[in-house]
C-alpha cells in the first residue's frame, strides 16, 4: 500500500479509486466522504450507485472519476443490483469459474436510501447478501436542488418546504435510517461523518471485512444545501456531533458503542446558527430541536450503557 | 423587426448570475417590454463557471430560444473569469463589457479594450461595504444601468424587493452606488482583441464513445481541470507547519501532497479553493489569498 510518508502517521492510501477532477461543489462533504470511504476500501470493490450528487459529479461522460469496477443503476435499485452482483459472483464459483474476491458496494444518497430505495435495501438486508450499503446523508435531495427528502431534519428550509410566512421549514422530523438497518438484525450497522476521518475510515474496513449485509451511515455536509461558507464542511459535521444531533456509534450483532460521548454536549443552538438553512427557527422551535436532542441521546446512551 | 438587446452575463456557481438576469428580464416586463432569462449550465457546481443570457425586446415577442452567442452586452461578476473564460467571444462591435474588478479603467483596457465600450466598477469592495458578503449580482445591475437603457431602474426596484425582502434596501443601495461609481471608456475601434489561450474541453464524437456509453479508461477524470473553479488560492506558511498532513486528508478534491521537502502542496489544476485546509490546519500555516491569474 502506498503510503503518505510522514504525513498523517497512521497509514492512509495515497491513491484510491476516487480521483481528482470530479466536479463536486467547492468544499463538497459528500465528496469528501466517498474519498474517504474508498481510502478505507481499497482496490478489491465494486461500487454500485444510485443517481444522486455523486454520480452526476463524477461520470460526466467521457470521463469517470473511478479506478475501480462501477456500475450505475435507478435511484432506487443500487442495493437490488448490489445483490444481483454478489449472488452472480457466488453463482460463478459454485460453477468452477472461481473469481477473485471483491466486496461489492452500494452507495446511495439520503433520497436513495430513506425515501426511494428503503424496500429494495430492507429486502437485500433481509435476504442476507454479503455487501456493504453506503449511505451518503446530506438532509435532502441535493443534485435536483434541495428538495426535502425523509432525512431533512426539522425546522430546515428546503426548495419545496421553504420557510416563510406560512411553513416554518420541514415540519416532520429526520427520519431514524440507523434504526431501521439495525432492526433487521444485520450484523454492522455503524454511523460516521468525514470530520472524524479516522474514525470513519475504521468503520468502513470494519464493515466491509464482516460477511454479510453491513450498513455506515454518513453525515455528508453540503454546503450548497445547507447554506454555509465552503469552508466551515468539516466545522460543522463536527458541530452535529459535539451537540449530540448525529451521534457517533456502531452496532455489532445488537451491541452498541457510543464512540464518541463528551461529558457534556454543546447547546444545539452551535449546530443550527451557523446554517442559512436554519437561518429562520424562533427560539421556541430551537428549544423543541434541543429536547428531542437530549431525548434521543440519552436513549442511545442507555442501549450502549446496557451493551 | 424592432430593437433586441441580447445580454451574456459570466459568473460562477453560487454567485448570482441567474438572479441578475431574472431580475434584469423582470424590470423589462414591467416597464412593458419582451424579454427573457435563462441559465446554462452542466453538472459543475457552485465555484464553476456558469453563464446566463438575456434578450429584451421593445414591443415584439421573443421566439428565440437558444444560448446567446453574439451579445451586445457582456457582464463578467468574477475577474478570475477573465483569465479563464473567452468573455468577448461573440461580443458586437458597438457592444458593452461590464467588468467587476478592482483594477483601473485603463488597465483593464490595455487587456480587455476593443471596438466595446468597456466598463469597469469594483462591485466586490461595494457589495463587501453593503451587503457585507461578496456577491455582486445586484451590484452589477448598476453598472448594467449605466451603459445601457434596456432596463430602468425604477423598473428594478419592486423585483429586488420582492426578491430580497429585509435585504432589498441595501441591495438597492449597493446597486445605485455601483452606478456612480463605474466607470466607462468608449470604443476602440482600433485596438485588437489580446490573443489569450483558454482551455477548452474537446469532446470525441458519439461514433467515437464505446457502445453503451462505457467509459474504458479508469480515472480518466484526472484530466479534468477543476482549477478554474477557484477564487481563493491556498498559501503555505512553512514555518508554522508540522507536516502534519491534516489538511491533505480533509481536502475533497485529493489535491494536497507533500513536496520534495515534505511540506504540503495543492495541485492548483484541481484545486476548488473550498479553504477548508486554510480552516482545519490547526498551527494556522494556510491562508487563503486572492486568486491571481496571470
Ligand atoms: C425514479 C427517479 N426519480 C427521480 C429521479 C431524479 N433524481 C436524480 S438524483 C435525485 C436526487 C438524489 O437525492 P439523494 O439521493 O438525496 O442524493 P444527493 O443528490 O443529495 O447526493 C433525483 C430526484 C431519478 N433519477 N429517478
Ligand atoms: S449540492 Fe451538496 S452534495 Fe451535491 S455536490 Fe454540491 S455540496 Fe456536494
Ligand atoms: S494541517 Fe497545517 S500543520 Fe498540518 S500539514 Fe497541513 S499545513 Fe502543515
Ligand atoms: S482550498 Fe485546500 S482543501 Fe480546498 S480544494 Fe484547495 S487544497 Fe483542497
Amino acid at each position: 500500500m502506498e503510503t503518505l510518508g510522514i504525513y498523517v502517521p497512521r497509514l492512509v492510501t495515497k491513491r484510491q479509486g476516487f480521483t481528482p477532477g470530479h466536479r463536486a461543489c467547492s468544499g463538497c462533504g459528500e465528496a469528501l466522504a466517498v474519498k474517504l470511504v474508498m481510502k478505507a476500501l481499497g482496490r478489491n470493490v465494486i461500487v454500485v450507485m444510485s443517481t444522486g450528487c455523486m454520480e452526476v459529479i463524477s461520470t460526466q461522460l467521457p470521463y469517470t472519476a473511478w479506478e475501480v469496477p462501477w456500475i450505475h443503476t435507478l435511484f432506487e435499485n443500487s442495493a437490488i443490483v448490489a445483490s444481483g452482483i454478489e449472488a452472480g459472483m457466488k453463482a460463478l464459483n459454485r460453477k468452477g469459474t472461481p473469481l477473485p474476491k471483491a466486496k461489492v458496494v452500494a452507495i446511495g444518497g439520503d433520497g436513495a436510501t430513506f425515501d426511494i430505495g428503503l424496500g429494495a435495501i430492507s429486502g437485500a438486508f433481509e435476504r442476507g447478501h454479503d455487501f456493504l450499503y453506503v449511505c451518503l446523508d446530506n438532509e435532502a435531495y441535493m443534485n435536483t436542488g434541495i428538495q426535502r427528502s425523509s432525512a431533512t431534519p426539522f425546522g430546515a428550509s428546503t426548495t419545496t418546504q421553504p420557510a416563510g410566512k406560512v411553513s416554518m421549514g420541514q415540519s416532520t422530523w429526520k427520519k431514524n435510517m440507523p434504526a431501521i438497518a439495525i432492526a433487521h438484525d444485520i450484523p454492522y450497522v455503524a454511523t460516521a461523518c468525514p470530520s472524524y476521518p479516522f474514525d470513519l475510515m475504521n468503520k468502513v474496513k470494519k464493515a466491509a471485512e464482516i460477511e454479510g449485509p453491513t450498513y455506515v451511515h454518513i453525515l455528508s455536509v453540503c454546503p450548497t444545501g445547507w447554506r454555509i461558507p465552503t469552508d466551515m464542511t468539516i466545522r460543522l459535521g463536527r458541530l452535529a456531533v459535539e451537540t449530540g444531533v448525529f451521534p457517533l456509534y456502531e452496532v455489532e450483532n445488537g451491541k452498541y458503542t457510543l464512540n464518541y460521548d463528551p461529558p457534556r454536549l454543546r447547546p444545539v443552538e452551535d449546530y443550527l446558527k451557523p446554517q442559512g438553512r436554519f437561518r429562520h427557527l424562533t427560539p421556541k422551535m430551537v428549544k423543541k430541536i434541543q429536547q428531542r436532542v437530549s431525548v434521543e441521546y440519552a436513549s442511545l446512551k442507555e442501549k450502549a450503557a446496557s451493551g | 423587426m424592432d430593437k433586441l438587446t441580447e445580454i451574456r452575463w459570466h459568473g460562477r456557481g453560487g454567485q448570482g448570475a441567474v438572479t441578475s438576469a431574472e431580475l434584469t428580464a423582470l424590470a423589462a416586463i414591467k416597464e412593458g417590454k419582451f424579454a427573457q432569462a435563462f441559465p446554462s449550465f452542466g453538472p459543475e457546481r457552485r465555484g464553476a463557471p456558469v453563464l446566463a443570457f438575456n434578450r429584451i425586446s421593445e414591443s415584439e415577442h421573443i421566439r428565440v430560444r437558444s444560448a446567446v452567442t453574439q451579445p451586445d452586452i457582456v457582464v463578467v461578476l468574477d475577474p478570475g473569469l477573465l483569465y479563464i473564460v473567452d468573455v468577448t467571444s461573440g461580443l458586437k462591435d458597438g457592444g458593452a463589457l461590464i467588468i467587476n474588478s478592482s483594477k483601473k479603467l485603463v488597465d483593464i483596457k490595455l487587456e480587455f479594450g476593443g471596438p466595446w465600450q468597456l466598463a469597469v466598477v469594483n462591485a466586490t469592495t461595494i457589495a463587501l461595504e453593503l451587503l457585507k458578503v461578496p456577491i455582486v449580482n445586484t451590484t452589477m445591475l448598476g453598472a448594467l444601468l449605466k451603459v445601457s437603457d434596456a432596463i430602468k431602474l425604477d423598473f428594478l426596484l419592486e423585483p429586488i424587493e420582492e426578491r430580497f425582502g429585509k435585504l432589498a434596501q441595501r441591495n438597492i443601495e449597493a446597486c445605485k452606488r455601483a452606478y456612480e461609481e463605474t466607470s466607462v471608456a468608449e470604443p476602440s475601434p482600433t485596438s485588437k482583441k489580446v490573443e489569450r489561450a483558454y482551455a477548452k474541453e474537446s469532446w470525441p464524437s458519439w461514433q467515437e464513445l464505446a457502445p453503451g456509453f462505457v467509459v474504458t479508461e479508469p480515472g480518466n477524470a484526472r484530466s479534468y481541470r477543476t482549477g478554474d473553479w477557484r477564487a481563493q488560492c491556498p498559501e503555505w506558511n512553512h514555518d508554522r507547519c508540522i507536516k502534519c498532513g491534516i489538511c491533505s486528508l480533509f481536502c475533497p478534491e485529493d489535491c494536497i501532497r507533500p513536496n520534495e521537502r515534505g511540506y504540503p502542496e495543492a495541485d492548483l489544476y484541481y484545486c476548488k479553493g473550498c479553504g477548508i485546509c486554510a480552516r482545519e490546519c490547526w498551527t494556522q500555516a494556510i491562508t487563503m489569498g486572492e486568486e491571481v491569474k496571470e
